[in-house]
């Protein structure tokens, strides 16, 4: 880039102050110039502008790579050759974002998707200026409203935040001063960029809480005391205070329950077109984005490498890995279920790329790829593929089907098949990491992969020995929490809620699990749904002997679980074992992955030296670790979070256990991972006859693992049946409202 | 209001047991102070029943059960009867101690609030500046200070500004030519005297304060309401003292806490070291003279004052953080 981008973006700053349109496309100022002001203007600017393709040797150029090829009116925002780095002191300077243009138009809702890591979030907070040391942007300029964002001064930034952009923070539930009041963060905001206080300002934060359905009492609660939906509504709410021409929405749903997750995305699409900002949803969630988005862009390894009409991406993805993305994704209600996985895991982005970031992932790799991949123009949008536009099939990992001839009623087969290998003809080669030392061993697409995975069920199956059927039985089971009385909807807290001594005659309980009856056979999977507060992760922790129940039995063979004593439960867990929703929590940072397994050995099977040995590496090749030799040296955080999952698993199978309780086991995992620990946990159940009890609210993964689903609500069984028939034709109110909440991808 | 009436019953039972341990522990331990008192006599010669009898009565050895002995004891409490002290005899227990709290409270309560302040602030400032020159200098600094013992750094003071240079008195608590009085020599008398000891306090605590309050800081600093503060526009001071240091300062806030119940007991050394008519002085004398009834009051005092400090810290951090406030 000529220049320094500081003042030159300065100038055009000053420039462009209040003359809105008038953007000098091809005055001398080099940086300075916006681009084109219709999509005619390709190279233009030349390699300052807009046009900054790194291959100018792109077949056609009808457009801008930038943005949209039929643009009538000057972007709000656009940004070219943007590159962010960090540079954490004493490890590789990692390069986050890499040479990102791209534009976003007035009042148009635009989506940024890809897995974590990927670089989504660090190029929100650039577009935005909220990047923090160590992370800086070394090049490229973020043009917001005709000023060089990338230039402008602390102070200059903050009045500028008015009337320009807002951000929404990952899910609002700590994006709130936990010491502040509502009314005291509308004070602040209001105080500072509208000048308007008291009884004004609280006039004006009514409004605006009315905006996102709040009542106005809400201003004088503390944020402990809202729930996470009305936590972020009032975020929300705030960035709206500032009457902001962008709105930068940072995972804005995540952290919520389903079904509040619809309402508030619904929120957020009525507000968009309401009050006619343009907006920009970064999600790891396809789903989310596809369904609320105008315009979706794909990231992946820090570059955008599809941007396409959501319509287009959902119907006929062109880039790969946007395919493979979407084929994570699925409607659990359809007569065929398939989920897809990427195996491996996105490059270390400390090493500059070698030609395509994707193609050690691909399944559809060539020779070309390992040339730097040129951005395509197709139809109205972008890809970064060399292989473009080529008919892409995804190869999948798991299925689940509804047989013709049997759908609807009570004989609902399902199965789960390894990868069918439906894929392009010519993509046949066995690329992608060699089986083991990537996260989805087991997807290993094609027709490679499959002898593998056969060999795989056959070890399995030698090595773990079968153990004797009982059934997990649960009668009237209860659970009574006593809570403190909040005003807030935050029911069912955890055991250890209340305060001890004080207050006690104030509280009050709740039954977090209420009347519970279930039979879980061996070998049989039961899924278990419902939202957040519905009183499946107690039921769950009660099922893994971990909690006590107020009343009602939970017995298998001759143990109960209810009158057991502390110290007996040992007993109980050597045949119930659980597997944890969060794999970054549930190993303990200093031990190796060895030294984990191997105590979960030692305490539930008495192992020692050769055996231990022996079974260690067994269990490691078991959930796909190999070679299991080097795995269990390693320490956690030198693990993906795909494999930390295999190693939680590897973990509770050491008890040799009957039956798993799986609570999320994939819900913190990336999308493209999922299929991967959902597979393992199928086949361990099809192979060694453990029964697993599947605790989620994704009914998709549900309708994959599961032969048999419970829908819980408010610690009610309120739906059961056979999976496929459960979901294909639900009953009860509660289960179809959960059915709805599932973004649809078309 | 409501929630300071809660905490009232707790504050009520623990001061019940501290008393009552008071109470408790000394007729745990062997022997009684006359017995040691008679051990010495022994030694010159034996000792006859008059002289075994007029040593008890002096000392007032207990008589009568243990539960009548409990009743006058609480008695004596309420009424602020704490004995005779041997070490100034005739003086009652309460009289001495009455003479050097306010000498405590003045030097080690005023050196400890503005130790926490100072600490404090410049915590912020140097976690709001991180990286800064100023960040650096008083991480490094602080972590050298905190290392040196703190009766070691007042003898070093003592000497060097006290004995070498001569600015500062090297002991007591105000100059011998002056009486204690409300007038202004008195008063500058005595507020040279507390220099050199508030500095030892001061140097010793604000190191600490400092580094907690800068790590906290950088704790909060990454959390999302910052962010989003910053986000939203808001003034940097704002941020910085609203956000950030209001939250930042709630696990010092407990720390503060404990520190404050420590200013009555905890001066002993810097006491000791210059002479200081204060508790801390006092208790010494009483432990080297073997001055029980001294003792045990100043053992029931030091500990009330650290109950009443952690009641006024609870009720405080219960302004201070709205979720513990039920």
């Amino acid at each position: 880039m000529a220049g320094t981008p500081g003042e030159l973006g300065a100038a055009g700053g000053r420039r462009g102050d209040g003359v809105g349109g008038s953007a000098p496309g091809g005055s001398g100022a080099p940086g300075v110039g916006a681009p084109g002001t219709d999509g005619t203007s390709s190279g233009s600017g030349g390699r300052d502008g807009a046009v900054a393709d790194p291959q100018p040797a792109a077949p056609v150029v009808e457009g801008e790579p930038g943005g949209h090829p039929q643009r009538t009116q000057q972007p709000l925002l656009f940004a070219s050759g943007l590159d962010v780095v960090y540079e954490p002191a004493g490890a590789p300077v990692v390069h986050a974002v890499r040479g990102v243009d791209l534009s976003i138009d007035p009042g148009e809702m635009v989506g940024l998707v890809g897995e974590s890591g990927c670089g989504k979030s660090t190029l929100g907070y650039a577009l935005t200026r909220l990047l923090r040391p160590p992370a800086r942007i070394t090049a490229g300029r973020v043009v917001f409203d005709g000023r060089d964002v990338t230039a402008l001064d602390q102070g200059r930034l903050r009045t500028m935040r008015h009337r320009g952009f807002a951000v929404v923070l990952q899910s609002g539930m700590n994006a709130l001063n936990p010491v502040r009041t509502i009314d005291g963060h509308f004070a602040d905001v209001l105080r500072t960029h509208r000048r308007v206080r008291g009884a004004a300002a609280r006039q004006v934060a009514e409004e605006l809480l009315g905006h996102v359905e709040l009542a106005p009492t809400v201003l004088d609660r503390f944020p402990h005391e809202l729930s996470g939906g009305m936590r972020q509504r009032v975020v929300i709410a705030l960035a709206l205070a500032l009457q902001p021409k962008l709105v930068v929405f940072d995972e804005p749903t995540t952290a919520l329950d389903v079904l509040v997750q619809r309402a508030v995305m619904d929120t957020i699409a009525r507000l968009q077109a309401e009050v006619g900002f343009s907006a920009l949803v970064i999600s790891h969630d396809l789903g989310l984005v596809l369904g609320t988005a105008d315009r979706a862009w794909v990231m992946y390894a820090g570059r955008i490498v599809e941007r396409r009409e959501s319509a287009a991406l959902a119907g006929a993805p062109l880039h790969p890995y946007s395919a493979a993305l979407l084929a994570c994704h699925g409607d659990p209600t359809a007569d065929n279920v398939q989920l897809g996985g990427i195996p491996g895991s996105p490059p270390d982005l400390s090493v500059p790329p070698q030609g395509c970031s994707f193609a050690p992932r691909c399944w559809m790799k060539e020779p070309v790829c390992r040339n730097d991949p040129p951005e395509r123009v197709i139809g109205t949008g972008t890809v970064a593929c060399h292989l473009a536009p080529r008919k892409l099939v995804v190869p999948r990992a798991l299925e689940a089907t509804v047989l013709a001839s049997t759908a609807g009623g009570m004989g609902v087969g399902q199965n789960s098949t390894d990868g069918t290998a439906t894929y392009d003809g010519r993509a046949a080669l066995s690329a992608g990491p060699g089986p083991g030392a990537s996260d989805g061993p087991a997807l290993s697409p094609g027709a490679a992969a499959a002898p593998d995975g056969a060999a795989w069920a056959v070890r399995r199956r030698r090595s773990l020995e079968r153990v004797e059927p009982e059934a997990l039985v649960l009668q009237d089971v209860v659970k009574q929490f006593r809570t403190a009385r909040r005003t807030g909807g935050r029911a069912g807290g955890r055991a250890d809620g209340a305060w001890p001594g004080v207050g006690r005659a104030r509280s009050s309980t709740v039954r977090a699990v209420d009347g519970v009856s279930l039979s879980l056979e061996p070998g049989h999977a039961v899924g278990l749904v419902g939202a957040s507060g519905s009183g499946k992760t107690t039921l769950g922790r009660m099922m893994a002997g971990m909690d006590r129940p107020s009343s009602g039995t939970i017995r298998l063979g001759g143990l109960r679980v209810e009158t057991m004593r502390s110290r007996d439960l040992p007993r109980y867990w050597q045949r119930v074992q659980m597997v944890f929703q969060d794999p970054y929590a549930g190993l303990n940072p200093v031990h190796t992955v060895g030294y984990a397994i191997g105590r979960a050995l030692r305490n539930h099977q008495r192992l020692r030296d050769d055996r231990l040995r022996s079974e260690l590496h067994r269990l490691l090749e078991v959930v796909g670790l190999t070679p299991s030799g080097q795995f269990s040296a390693k320490l956690p955080h030198q693990l993906s979070g795909g494999q930390r999952q295999r190693v939680v698993i590897a973990r509770a199978l050491a008890a040799k256990p009957q039956v798993l309780v799986a609570d999320e086991p994939v819900s913190m995992l990336d999308v493209s991972l999922r299929a991967g620990i959902l597979r393992l946990l199928d086949e361990l159940r099809r192979d060694t006859g453990v029964s697993l009890l599947y605790i989620t609210h994704d009914l998709l993964s549900a309708r994959l693992v599961t032969d048999h689903l419970l829908v819980l609500q408010k610690g009610r069984v309120v739906e059961s049946g056979p999976t496929a028939s459960v979901l294909r034709s639900p009953s009860h109110s509660y289960t179809k409202q959960l059915i709805e909440a599932i973004p649809v991808v078309a | 209001m409501r929630y300071a009436l809660r905490r009232l019953p707790v504050l009520v039972v623990t001061l019940w047991a501290a008393i009552t341990l008071n109470f408790v522990l000394p007729r745990m331990m062997p022997g009684t102070p006359a017995d040691a008192a008679l051990g010495k006599i022994a030694g010159q010669g034996p000792v006859t029943a008059s002289q075994r009898r007029a040593i008890e009565v002096m000392l007032g050895v207990p008589h009568g059960s243990l539960l009548s002995q409990y009743w006058q004891y609480l008695k004596a409490i309420a009424e602020g009867n704490f004995g005779i002290s041997y070490t100034y005899f005739p003086e009652p227990v309460s009289k001495v101690i009455g003479a050097a709290l306010p000498w405590t409270l003045a030097l080690v309560g005023t050196s400890t609030v503005l130790a926490f302040t100072t600490g404090a602030l410049l915590g912020v400032l140097a976690a709001w500046r991180r990286g800064s020159r100023l960040d650096s200098v008083a991480t490094v600094g602080c972590t050298f200070m905190t290392a040196f013992p703190y009766f070691w750094t007042a003898l070093l003071l003592l000497y060097a500004l006290g004995f070498v240079l001569g600015w500062f008195p090297i002991r007591g608590g105000y100059s011998s030519s002056v009486s204690p009085g409300w007038d202004w020599t008195f008063a500058a008398s005595a507020l040279r005297h507390s220099v050199l000891p508030a500095f030892t306090i001061l140097i010793s605590g604000l190191g600490g304060w400092l580094l907690g309050m800068r790590n906290n800081m950088m704790g909060v600093l990454g959390e999302d309401y910052v962010t989003f503060a910053e986000a939203n526009g808001l003034p940097a001071r704002t941020v910085a003292l609203r956000y950030a240091a209001r939250n930042a300062v709630l696990p010092s806030a407990t720390a503060f806490g404990m520190a404050l119940g420590m200013v009555v007991g905890g001066s002993l050394l810097t006491e000791v070291v210059f002479g200081y008519p204060g508790i801390g002085y006092l208790l010494y004398n009483a432990v080297v003279n073997e001055d029980y009834p001294l003792m045990q009051a100043l053992f029931l005092v030091i500990t009330v004052s650290v109950l009443l400090a952690n009641f006024v810290v609870d009720l405080l951090y219960g302004f201070l953080d709205p979720r513990v406030r039920r």
